[in-house]
């Protein structure tokens, strides 16, 4: 052999067996066609070699056959030379941590963590192991949904892993072990498996149990005895909700040992108590369902806390408290809409908005005022009172947008109350004059709250109202501005514009505030008299359209060969930005999760538009980062030439941050913020308790042992099979037959074969 | 508010001459619409027509069916946006003038046929509250309509509404009211006035915040 590994090149000292394979997978068939084939053939052969007389050169020609045959056979079948190198191997012993944050939950009555537990058995047996290692690879994990090779375990087991899965442990585990013998397995954990649901392993669980062929001996992590705790375990809320709008949410409260006691459960936003209900806890029932109600009032993504308090000598703290976030947007549009008189631009504004499915339209229209004779009495009139009460004292705050159309408040709204309007602007509302007769010095609005709030300021004793046709004029520099977005290009946008067809009455005296925007306005003597103009007024909006003849864009347009298309979509486009829609803010803030995990960075985003809405690049703004502590950390960022800018950081604790991002321009404080939650997995404490049923289960299943660590464990008595393993370390392989000399001889013998016959007068 | 009287070939489209003008005067001295009491005259081919989305059409006699051209202005000018009543002054049954009429909406509108308007229309509730449809003449005590897209664009009285608004420059009623009271007039200016609220104001008055009083009212109205 030590020729045949010579004449094949492989060095003697690398290899210490040798083996001959053959490598056809029917190598039996073959043995049998040529067993029965070649003597038959030979057979044949000798008969015909019967002409020779002389016996010499019959038992050449006969034997030059015979190996032929031979050479043949050994082609068919294919043999191979296969040199291997083999020492035998330690069989190995895997110490499974369970590191998970269950782990670090108190037992009783030592109050010691369960993790803690664990450390004093591996401390305790520090000499075992020292000793287990002279005959076994003892190798150590940690393990929580998967395993981690651990290395000083003294220093890095903590119980921090935020999910325990067996079923993916000991899939790594017969992975890790798949070409390595496995003598056993220590399991020291808590048994809380949160992908089991009882004591029973689940059925592929137990298929990947059921496949080791080695014990795995299970030590219990503490016990539920005198279990003490209080959490919330699960939380129903839907992800979003609608602003002024109940949202309802379910909570699951899980109660152990706490003794028969009222408990307040609280939720918050940031520090503001939105509810506080009681909950009676009794000691002979674990788990109650207790259903909150809240209304937003605020749009964006808002982040809750639901708390029910710590009592002392709980297990878990963790658990008393839980965070979630709601995106709270608007369902619909709430507008009011109050028409002065029936006519034709109010009856086609209506329709506009009623035909918008985002709006939720209140309209009123007054259809008869105080000189009106009806000649009819109130029972048969389908006129209701109008409820000026209500509306501007008791739910103004629940419109979005009020539009007063042409509509003269005297007689129907006390004078009194148009300073509610004023402060609902102040706080964000949103309001609208449109033009007509009866609209601003007509409608007696000059010197009221109401010119304190609107774009423009009006003057008395002049001709008010105007009912010639004139042609409205787009002011270039704004022609960015949302509410003149007719069309996308702006050459387009423009021509538009100008295909509208004229409007024919104009409110007249009215001068356009500092602070205002004229996005519309008419031409006369070189100066621009305002036909729409917007403005800002403390959080809220205001606009202005001078005229009450904005129908002719629909109907006249129609009439033109038009459609009523951009009537809409104006009228769309007035809506969306005086309700603050968020593709109409000049400065937009957005964070790129709605929710981050405990050291996860955080990502926020900005941009900013200049007053025309163009992107303003280059432009400063300041940054504030307001921590979990309270304590605020400014920034000063630069917007790139699309107005955009990031902003990142890493948190550096759990709980709320918010950032705040603000610009002054010419005296106009421009800002938005955004508000998040940084928290940690809690998934661990959703069901805490020791699992003992599954870990008996686990030791049973592999024929391992259950116990359970009250406090430091001796494990000599645990002893492991050890037989001797050989492993493969080198193998190489060697053809016999694929190669010019097998070929050669076999011609070789043949051409002897044929010389031969020749000349011993055979054909 | 302006309401012109369309003009057609045949027949006589202004049989009521006051008509209009009295309808105008009960709508400035009952409501608050701005009116233009003065009538105008227009063809269906006047490019002006787009400037009243609320038109009249009145005669006593059969006309001339509409040219293809106008059927067409019509047509359009009623799907978007506008508004037609159309009165039959005749005071007939089945008249040459209601013929005309019928053959003029089934060439317009080949695939809507016309319909009643059913008693809880807008129409009955936009000012007063009417349950039957009034005349000068009560031949039908109901009105018909074309409706497209839940808007009532046609309205088509048989009753000779124009004639029972008609009151002359000294304040005279121009027409007896036939085999009914001045009850029957106030009901018929009530419907005029009704119709153009209609025009005005569509479905506002099916809006939730009048509903519980409207049908409270009218539970107590059809009680009597």
């Amino acid at each position: 052999m030590n020729f045949l590994i010579e004449f094949f090149g492989a060095g003697l000292a690398e290899y210490n067996e040798w083996d001959i394979q053959w490598a056809p997978d029917n190598s039996e068939a073959i043995i049998a066609i040529l067993g029965v084939s070649v003597p038959l053939a030979l057979w044949f052969f000798w008969t015909s070699l019967s002409r020779i007389p002389s016996r010499l050169k019959k038992v050449l020609l006969f034997s030059l056959r015979v190996s032929t045959f031979l050479l043949l056979g050994l082609l068919l079948l294919k043999p191979q030379l296969e040199l291997k190198k083999s020492h035998s191997q330690k069989n190995s012993i895997a110490v499974l941590l369970d590191g998970s944050k269950s782990m670090s939950i108190k037992t009783f009555p030592t109050e010691e963590k369960r993790i803690d537990l664990v450390r004093e058995t591996l401390q305790a047996n520090k000499d075992y192991f020292a000793g287990l290692k002279k005959d076994f690879s003892v190798d150590t994990f940690f393990i929580s949904d998967h395993i981690e090779p651990a290395s000083d375990v003294d220093r890095h087991y903590q119980a921090r892993m935020p999910n325990t899965d067996y079923s993916k442990v000991f899939a790594d585990l017969k992975k890790h072990y798949e070409k390595k013998p496995l003598a056993g397995v220590f399991l020291f954990t808590d048994g809380a498996d949160l992908t089991q649901s009882s004591g029973d392993p689940s059925s592929s669980l137990v298929e990947i149990l059921a496949g080791f062929k080695s014990p795995v001996h299970t030590f219990q992590a503490g016990t539920n005895e005198s279990f003490k705790d209080l959490s919330i375990q699960s939380l129903d809320v839907p992800d979003f909700g609608f602003v002024h709008q109940p949202i309802h949410l379910t909570v699951s409260l899980y109660a152990s040992s706490m003794g028969n006691k009222n408990i307040p459960l609280v939720l918050k936003e940031g520090k503001n108590i939105l509810i506080s209900k009681m909950v009676e806890i009794r000691k002979d029932q674990a788990s109650y369902k207790v259903d909150l109600q809240f209304t937003p009032r605020d749009l964006g993504k808002r982040v809750y806390s639901l708390s029910v308090p710590l009592f002392a000598g709980e297990s878990i703290a963790s658990n008393n408290r839980r965070h979630f976030q709601v995106k709270v947007i608007r369902d619909r549009t709430r507008i009011l809409h109050l028409n002065g008189r029936p006519s034709w631009d109010s009856r086609y504004l209506r329709e506009v908005l009623v035909s918008n499915p985002k709006v939720d339209l209140l309209s009123f229209f007054i259809l008869r005022t105080l000189s009106d004779d009806v000649a009819a009495p109130t029972s048969e009139l389908s006129l209701i009172p109008f409820p000026s009460n209500l509306l501007f004292n008791d739910y103004l705050n629940s419109f979005d947008l009020v539009i007063f159309q042409n509509f003269r408040f005297e007689s129907f709204i006390d004078k009194n109350l148009l300073s509610n309007i004023k402060s609902y602007v102040q706080g964000g509302g949103a309001f609208l004059m449109i033009g007509g007769e009866l609209s601003f010095q007509g409608g007696g609005y000059d010197r009221t709250p109401i010119e304190d709030i609107l774009p423009v300021t009006m003057q008395r004793g002049r001709k008010i109202f105007s009912s010639e046709e004139f042609r409205p004029v787009v002011e270039k520099n704004l022609q960015h501005h949302p509410i003149l977005r007719l069309e996308k290009k702006d050459a387009f946008n423009q021509k538009t514009w100008q295909s509208l067809p004229l409007l024919n009455g104009l409110n007249l005296g009215l001068t356009a505030k500092p602070e205002s925007h004229v996005l519309v306005g008419y031409k006369k003597k070189g100066s621009l008299v305002p036909v729409l103009a917007v403005a800002k007024m403390g959080k809220g909006r205001t606009a202005v359209l001078a005229t009450d003849s904005s129908w002719n864009w629909n109907f006249r347009r129609v009439g033109e060969g038009g459609s009523g298309r951009y009537y809409e979509k104006f009228w769309n486009n007035v809506i969306g930005w005086m309700t603050n829609a968020p593709e109409t803010r000049l400065l937009r803030l957005e964070s790129d999760k709605e929710r981050y995990k405990d050291g996860e960075e955080v990502l926020v985003r900005f941009n900013v538009l200049k007053e025309d809405y163009t992107p303003a690049s280059g432009e400063k703004v300041n940054l504030t980062l307001i921590k979990v502590s309270g304590e605020s950390e400014k920034h000063v960022l630069e917007s790139d030439q699309n107005g955009d800018g990031v902003f990142q950081f890493l948190p550096d604790q759990e709980g709320f941050y918010a950032v705040q991002i603000e610009l002054n321009r010419k005296g106009d404080r421009i800002s938005d913020k955004i508000s998040f939650g940084v928290f940690g997995e809690t998934a661990e404490f959703d069901r805490p308790l020791v699992n003992a049923s599954l870990l008996k289960n686990i030791a049973g299943i592999t024929g391992g042992q259950y116990v359970i660590l009250d406090g430091p464990k001796d494990l000599s008595d645990y002893r492991f099979e050890n037989p001797e393993v050989m492993v493969q370390t080198k193998r190489k392989t060697f053809s016999l037959w694929d190669n010019w000399w097998s070929y050669g001889l076999l011609v070789g013998f043949l051409m002897i074969d044929w010389w031969a016959r020749r000349k011993s007068g055979l054909s | 508010m302006t309401l012109p009287i369309i003009k057609y070939r045949g027949g006589d489209y202004r049989p009521r001459p006051e008509a209009v003008r009295s309808l105008m005067a009960q709508l400035a001295r009952r409501t608050s619409i701005e009116v233009n009491r003065e009538p105008i005259e227009i063809a269906l081919t006047d490019p002006n027509l787009y400037h009243y989305p609320f038109i009249y059409l009145a005669g006593n006699a059969g006309f001339e069916p509409f040219s293809p051209k106008e059927l067409r202005i019509l047509r359009h000018y009623l799907g978007f946006g506008g508004f037609l009543l159309i009165d039959d002054n005749s005071s007939k049954i089945h008249s040459e003038f209601d013929a005309s009429v019928r053959n003029l909406i089934s060439q317009l509108f080949s695939k809507i046929p016309l319909q009643k308007i059913p008693r809880d229309h807008s129409i009955y509730r936009s000012f007063y509250l009417i349950n039957r449809a009034a005349g000068r003449v009560i031949l039908n005590p109901f009105l018909e309509g074309i409706s497209i897209k839940g808007r009532t664009v046609l309205v088509y009285s048989t009753n000779d509404l124009g004639g029972a608004w008609s009151k002359n420059k000294l304040g005279h009623w121009n027409y007896d009211i036939v085999a009914g009271s001045s009850k029957q007039r106030q009901g018929s200016i009530r419907l005029g006035v009704n119709i153009v609220m209609y025009s005005l104001t569509l479905d506002y008055k099916k809006d939730m915040v009048h509903l519980p009083i409207i049908l409270e009212r009218l539970r107590r109205y059809h009680s009597k």
